[in-house]
């Protein structure tokens, strides 16, 4: 449904409404710390983004054109899926028992370094938000790409050794700047 | 103990930070503050020599499924680190000379600093993850110096070579570590050392060797060399800091520092040893025939990193070691007052100079220094360790590796020669005003030529501070008097001498030897061209380019399709398990 | 049929919606949409593998990193789609491959 609805705002909804079933499923599996960031991170944040990013950019009515034949593509998952299926599914007899450590014990201790990612993720991640944000101001960045390579190269940069050449690969300032922000770790 | 360490790494980066943040137009204050925190990564990194250790001494917690990353500041990884920094120091010093007026300075000393911290923790690391990572960095660095003229097509060619060179040695490391941690569990390396035993024989045979391709990658060796020569195009400073001095030294010290486990597998000694002989002779070779007066300095960087490959090769760990100490010092000296020179004569096509030393006296004496320590003349820190390294290539090594180290030895005094003659001597063949370097440029090269003339007598302590904290290298050196004592007397040495003396004799009566030179060009024009690695790394290159404009065709850019493509390969792939399994 | 296996086809029936998903449609918006339903059945799939071998907070520390990751990915998709529709007046994936050089 959430891929079928026309709409994008129903698509949305039912994404949110996945995400709490998921929950609902995680927190019967007794994965009760992760059932909860997911209530709130996928079934809440991420859906108040849809909303606020459909309704920025508005809906828009595509044909539903498809460009691989709806046949097809069923089918195709339907072999994917049964092969994974056949192959995977019986997950009972993996019963392999571990003497098994807290969740806080494992999350914050066995793998400290994927949290630390983490942060240095979420960190890049609304720094290239904001990057990508910031050019509303200035649309003409994309539209005139002759403007680039001129932004970019400092007048003061050729000295007497140097002669200025055009840049080979101009480069838009906020695809750099994320990269700089994790250059400088304090 | 554990705060030097992190001083030491820690400085440089949080300068890296503060100079990134400033104004493009506070450039007085980039310069000083540059100065202040490489300065001040130097003293921290001085003030480990005195307390170096076997134990771990840093240890920070990453959580158990990835293993701690540890720091052991042991002699080898200290006086790397001293290296490193101090080098890193005088550079930076040079470059508030040699950068004075240049645009962007924010972008070069925060990446110069960035480099000085992450050499020091590449080799202060004990976890192998850890070392892959400042590696990496390290590398980073390299490549964004190196096209930090990123107007220059040819700047942005070489730095584009480099990483890509130094990326394929990186594989190789990365392998290694993922061995080390599919057996033992962690990748701490002074476990690893201790007990070999615990990978296969196999298994170890596949790191050795991919260690080997790592250090030749990093180290500039033949086959891999070809990036050194491109990597030219950065700015002096770097290409003395980088380039000569410390990172292209990391190759080395991998080799040096898992020695005790890479020496019994098959062939390894031999492959070390050959990869050493080829890079000592042939870079020395085209280093004789280069015009340009930075390719040919770093030819002859990679013949003299092919010493110390050659001297790990043969077990000489102490000798190859010192043999860095000193190429540090006399290769910084001389690639700073070459910058000096092309800094002042606006080229580096050496046919364009000559005649230089009466306008630039100061440098032409600092550089002669350089210069002699490279040939290798008595008294100077180049003579003492490549005497040892040559001492004990004769008695450990193979004899035939002995006798292309020795030609080589003197084919470098030749080009040495040559070098200083076509720059400082003989008549000017260029013309445009020649000034002689400012005051900060002579602090830093007098610096350099000084430690050049008194680095060998330090082989006492060194050799203790060795033998003392590489345990697992169950390395034995003898005393100072003693170990010098042995150099002055060894027959080697006189050989070795010789040799030097007719390179040195070779370049004084070129002329009645015109008749023998001229039989050597095919020779000559064989070294300009690269010996052809330069041309197999082109057709490698086109290859790729081919192959990806071939495959271009599949990429149609619709995502729907592209998703189709990955679902259809993974249906391949799970017939394909389905099927075996 | 154990519950596990139930919902371990549960999470497969997920991917596959989510591959669907990615295979038909064009709009920007769609295709994150239909990521985050890919992502929700991988860490499901994750969660059930941790029971399955009773290691079930290992799984969920695997699978609060695919929160974090997959979170970010909506984050920065949005922005892209905003901006995209913003910039060039349109979200549509066909479009927008016309523009490749």
């Amino acid at each position: 449904m959430a891929i079928r609805a026309r709409r994008l705002l129903v698509a949305a909804m039912w994404l949110a409404g996945v995400s709490a079933l998921v929950a609902i499923v995680l927190y019967r599996l007794g994965a009760q710390q992760v059932a909860v960031v997911e209530l709130s991170v996928g079934a809440g944040l991420v859906t108040v983004l849809f909303v606020f990013a459909i309704s920025i950019a508005g809906e828009e009515g595509l044909s539903e054109r498809e460009f691989i034949p709806n046949e097809l593509a069923i089918g195709l998952l339907v072999v994917f899926g049964g092969l994974l299926a056949v192959m995977d599914l019986p997950m009972d007899e993996l019963g392999v028992s571990l003497s098994e450590a807290e969740f806080a014990s494992i999350f914050w201790e066995d793998r400290e370094l994927d949290v630390l990612l983490q942060l240095v993720f979420i960190f890049t991640g609304v720094v290239t938000m904001l990057g990508v944000l910031a050019d509303v101001r200035k649309p003409s960045r994309i539209k005139k790409r002759s403007d680039i390579p001129q932004a970019h190269i400092n007048p003061a940069f050729g000295t007497d050794k140097h002669v200025p050449q055009p840049v080979l690969q101009p480069v838009a300032p906020s695809e750099t700047q994320p990269e700089s922000s994790k250059e400088t770790p304090a | 103990m554990d705060w030097l360490i992190i001083l030491t790494i820690g400085i440089p980066w949080l300068g890296a930070g503060l100079i990134w943040l400033l104004e493009e137009r506070q450039s007085r204050l980039q310069h000083t503050l540059a100065v202040v925190f490489a300065l001040a990564a130097g003293v921290a990194a001085l003030a480990m020599l005195p307390s170096t250790t076997e134990q771990v001494e840093l240890r920070i917690k990453i959580g158990s499924v990835f293993g701690d990353f540890t720091f052991v500041p042991d002699g080898l990884g200290v006086f790397l680190a001293v290296v490193a920094t101090v080098v890193g120091s005088l550079a930076v010093i040079f470059s508030v000379d040699y950068m004075h007026g240049e645009a962007q300075l924010g972008r070069y000393y925060s990446l110069v600093l960035l480099f000085i911290g992450a050499m020091a923790g590449l080799v202060l690391a004990d976890s192998l993850l850890l070392l892959f990572i400042f590696w990496e960095i390290t590398a980073l660095c390299s490549y964004s110096l190196i096209s930090f003229y990123n107007d220059d097509p040819k700047a942005v060619e070489g730095g584009i070579k480099a990483l890509i060179i130094t990326q394929l040695g990186g594989i190789g490391l990365l392998v290694g570590a993922l061995v080390i941690y599919a057996y033992q569990g962690d990748y701490q390396i002074s476990r690893f050392l201790n007990e070999p035993e615990v990978l296969p024989t196999n298994m170890l045979s596949v790191m050795a060797f991919g260690c080997l391709i790592a250090a030749a990658a990093k180290s500039a060796q033949v086959p891999f060399h070809t990036w050194l020569p491109g990597a030219m195009e950065a700015p002096s400073p770097i290409s003395a800091l980088i380039h000569a001095a410390t990172m292209v030294n990391a190759g080395v010290y991998l080799l040096a520092r898992f020695y005790p486990a890479f020496e019994e597998v098959d062939g390894w000694t031999t492959a070390v040893i050959s990869v050493g002989l080829l890079s000592a002779f042939l870079a020395a070779l085209m280093a004789l025939f280069a015009t340009d007066l930075k390719r040919a300095l770093a030819y002859s960087t990679i013949s003299q990193l092919g010493y110390m490959v050659y001297a790990v090769g043969t077990g000489a760990i102490f000798a190859s070691q010192f043999h860095l100490l000193s190429h540090a010092v006399f290769k910084a000296l001389l690639f700073l007052s070459a910058g000096a020179v092309i800094h002042s004569v606006g080229t580096r096509d050496m046919r364009q100079m000559g005649g230089l030393g009466k306008q630039m006296p100061f440098m032409r004496a600092v550089f002669i220094v350089g210069a002699l320590a490279l040939a290798g003349l008595p008294f100077f820190n180049g003579f003492w360790s490549k005497e040892l390294i040559l001492e004990d290539g004769l008695h450990e090594g193979p004899v035939w590796a002995y006798v292309g180290m020795l030609a080589g030895a003197g084919i470098t005094a030749l080009y040495t020669f040559r070098m200083v003659w076509l720059v400082f001597y003989g008549e000017r063949r260029g013309s445009g005003h020649i000034h002689e370097a400012g005051r900060l440029m002579k602090l830093s090269t007098g610096l350099l030529a000084a430690g050049t003339l008194t680095t060998w007598l330090l082989i006492g302590v060194f050799g203790e501070m060795l033998e003392n904290t590489l345990i697992y290298h169950h390395l034995h050196v003898e005393s100072a008097p003693t170990l010098l004592e042995e150099i002055i007397t060894a027959p080697a040495t006189l050989l070795a001498l010789s040799v030097v003396a007719a390179g040195l004799l070779g370049w004084w009566f070129r002329a009645p030897l015109a008749g023998i030179a001229a039989s050597f060009k095919p020779v000559g024009q064989a070294a300009t061209s690269d010996f052809g690695f330069e041309w197999i790394n082109r057709r490698v290159t086109d290859w790729t380019n081919a192959g990806a404009n071939a495959l271009r065709t599949t990429q149609t850019g619709s995502l729907n399709w592209n998703v189709f493509g990955i679902i259809g390969g993974l249906i391949v792939v799970l017939v394909i398990l389905a099927l075996g399994a | 049929m154990s519950t596990l296996t139930i919902l371990a086809g549960g999470a497969l029936a997920l991917f596959a919606v989510g591959l669907y998903g990615l295979l038909i449609t064009r709009n920007m918006i769609k295709v994150v949409v239909a990521l985050q339903i890919l992502v929700k059945a991988a860490l499901l799939a994750l969660v059930v593998a941790g029971k399955a071998s009773d290691q079930i907070n290992l799984g969920q520390s695997l699978a609060m990193t695919v929160i974090v990751a997959d979170t970010v990915v909506a984050v920065i998709g949005l922005a892209l789609a905003v901006q995209v529709k913003r910039v060039l007046g349109t979200m549509d994936l066909t479009e927008l491959s016309k523009l490749r050089g």
